[in-house]
């Protein structure tokens, strides 16, 4: 089989995760980020004044906002290849990472309407504001399950040759406790776990983004092995 | 490259035959497990620390709704909410390997039975969860954003009905048409009456009081009931399938 496609997906990554810090810098609510204890006043003050960067960096996001699907499809591609019982954890995996990215979609949403209409009552911004904050920060959930379900099947991979090495297991069990924090954004307005504090959004979203920044080598040397298997399986099909 | 990696995938099979006994259907078994698991949690997330169920009324006044979203436990419920809900999509990744082993059946209705539930989640569940979560978190909205709120999020909750009832007519279709009996052909009826309790829900859109409101004894207590009797028996059944499941099945065919 050929892994054209597959590479294809990989490379998605880098093109998108440019992107994507490029749209996280022009906002300008994410460094610092927003404090939640901002008055309505004040956020519909800051949506005023930055009208052109909050623009264009969430129609940038909106653009690029779940173009890590083709990358996490990979993942399910190479699940699908590990020498396990069934194809549960593949397919609970497709399913937690198709729910997970309609959140930002709906982040996204929220944002690009806070500033569609400045005039606009700003209790009715402080709601999108709110509503952003909460679909970027909180739906840990999904993430936590695709990388249980991913380090499960690691452990479970019977293959001689394991498609992934057993430490890759550990370090997705270990990356979702360190996002789970991020769900009690909802509940606290100050603190490390409000949703600009250290846990919740600098501890979740740096370790989101290490996360794909080291599954894309390891993905990367996956996906080498199988078209090295794949050539010497066909290799040997012809000898034969 | 080594010659063992060359074995394991000229024969995937083969190499399953190394795997511990007891441990060939733990990847089931902890999906199958999750079901309970994350119900038990649903239960306390929702009943009792959420009161979102039952439901209060939909007409009920303004400063009663006002009291109703500030409780704290409600903001720590969808928090957890949160947290949890990713568990869900476990539960679709067994039945979908249950029914693939249908006979008579591709697996479209599985996939779709998977797609349907992973687009559920968010507008059924974690939608509403974040939208009462909203009306907790800030006290300081005018209360007329608490009341569309209130009404968002129980709508939302009780109301989203097309994907539940996506999930249950591929759900049924495929237990009628298999020819190997993988699950009991009365769960595809159970399933059928479970479809109709999605049809009977979707009054609450219209009416705010009687039975067809959103707390209703036929769109909310009806529901609920055949609800909570379906996930129970599917779970009886589904444990059934996975532990009938002849051991040659098992590799990465599923």
């Amino acid at each position: 089989m050929n892994t054209r496609d597959q590479n294809i997906c990989l490379w998605l990554v880098p093109c998108f995760g440019v992107l994507f810090a490029i749209g996280f810098t022009i906002f300008p609510g994410f460094v610092p980020p927003l404090s939640p204890t901002l008055t309505a006043e004040q956020v519909a003050d800051f949506y005023r004044q930055n009208v052109a960067q909050v623009r264009s960096s969430m129609i940038l996001l909106n653009l690029i906002g779940i173009g890590f699907i083709p990358f996490f499809m990979v993942i399910v591609v190479q699940m699908m290849r590990m020498a396990i019982p069934s194809r549960a954890f593949a397919y609970s995996y497709l399913s937690a990472a198709a729910s997970g990215g309609t959140l930002f979609a709906l982040a996204d949403l929220a944002w690009l309407n806070a500033v569609a209409r400045p005039e606009r009552d700003p209790q009715l911004t402080l709601l999108l504001n709110d509503l952003a904050w909460f679909s970027l920060i909180a739906p840990v959930g999904f993430i936590i399950a695709q990388n249980l379900c991913l380090a499960l099947s690691i452990y479970m991979d019977a293959r001689a040759k394991p498609i992934f090495a057993r430490w890759v297991g550990h370090f997705n069990l270990v990356t979702a406790l360190l996002m789970a924090p991020g769900a009690f954004a909802i509940v606290y307005k100050t603190g490390p776990l409000a949703w600009d504090g250290a846990l919740s959004f600098w501890l979740r979203l740096g370790t989101y983004a290490l996360y794909v920044a080291v599954m894309f080598f390891v993905v990367r040397s996956a996906v080498r092995e199988q078209a090295l298997e794949d050539e010497h399986a066909v290799a040997m099909g012809v000898a034969a | 490259m080594s010659g063992s990696a060359l074995t394991a995938v000229a024969a995937p099979s083969a190499s399953v035959e190394t795997l511990r006994l007891p441990s060939r259907k733990l990847d089931q078994w902890i999906c199958y497990w999750s079901i309970p698991f994350f119900y038990t949690l649903f239960g306390l997330i929702f009943a009792a620390l959420g009161r979102i169920m039952p439901p209060p009324s939909p007409t009920a006044s303004v400063p009663d709704i006002l009291e109703y979203m500030q409780r704290p436990g409600l903001r720590v419920g969808m928090a957890l909410l949160a947290l949890s809900l990713g568990l869900a999509s476990l539960s679709s990744g067994v039945i979908v390997v249950q029914m693939k082993r249908m006979e008579g059946v591709s697996p479209a209705l599985a996939y779709a039975y998977l797609t349907a539930l992973a687009v559920a989640g968010v507008p059924g569940c974690l939608f509403p969860g974040f939208v009462f979560a909203l009306g907790g978190f800030r006290p300081e909205y005018a209360p007329e954003i608490h009341v569309m709120l209130y009404d968002l999020g129980f709508l939302s909750f009780v109301g989203s009905l097309g994907c539940f009832v996506v999930q249950y007519v591929v759900f049924a279709v495929a237990i009628f048409l298999d020819r190997r009996t993988i699950f009991p052909k009365w769960l595809g009826y159970l399933t059928i009456w479970a479809l109709v309790t999605e049809l009977v829900a979707a009054p609450i859109w219209v009416t705010r009081t009687g039975p067809f409101a959103w707390n209703g004894l036929l769109s909310f207590w009806q529901g609920t009931a055949i609800f909570v009797g379906w996930e129970f028996c599917l779970c009886v059944c589904l444990h059934r399938a996975i532990k009938n499941q002849p051991l040659e099945e098992l590799g990465c065919e599923g």
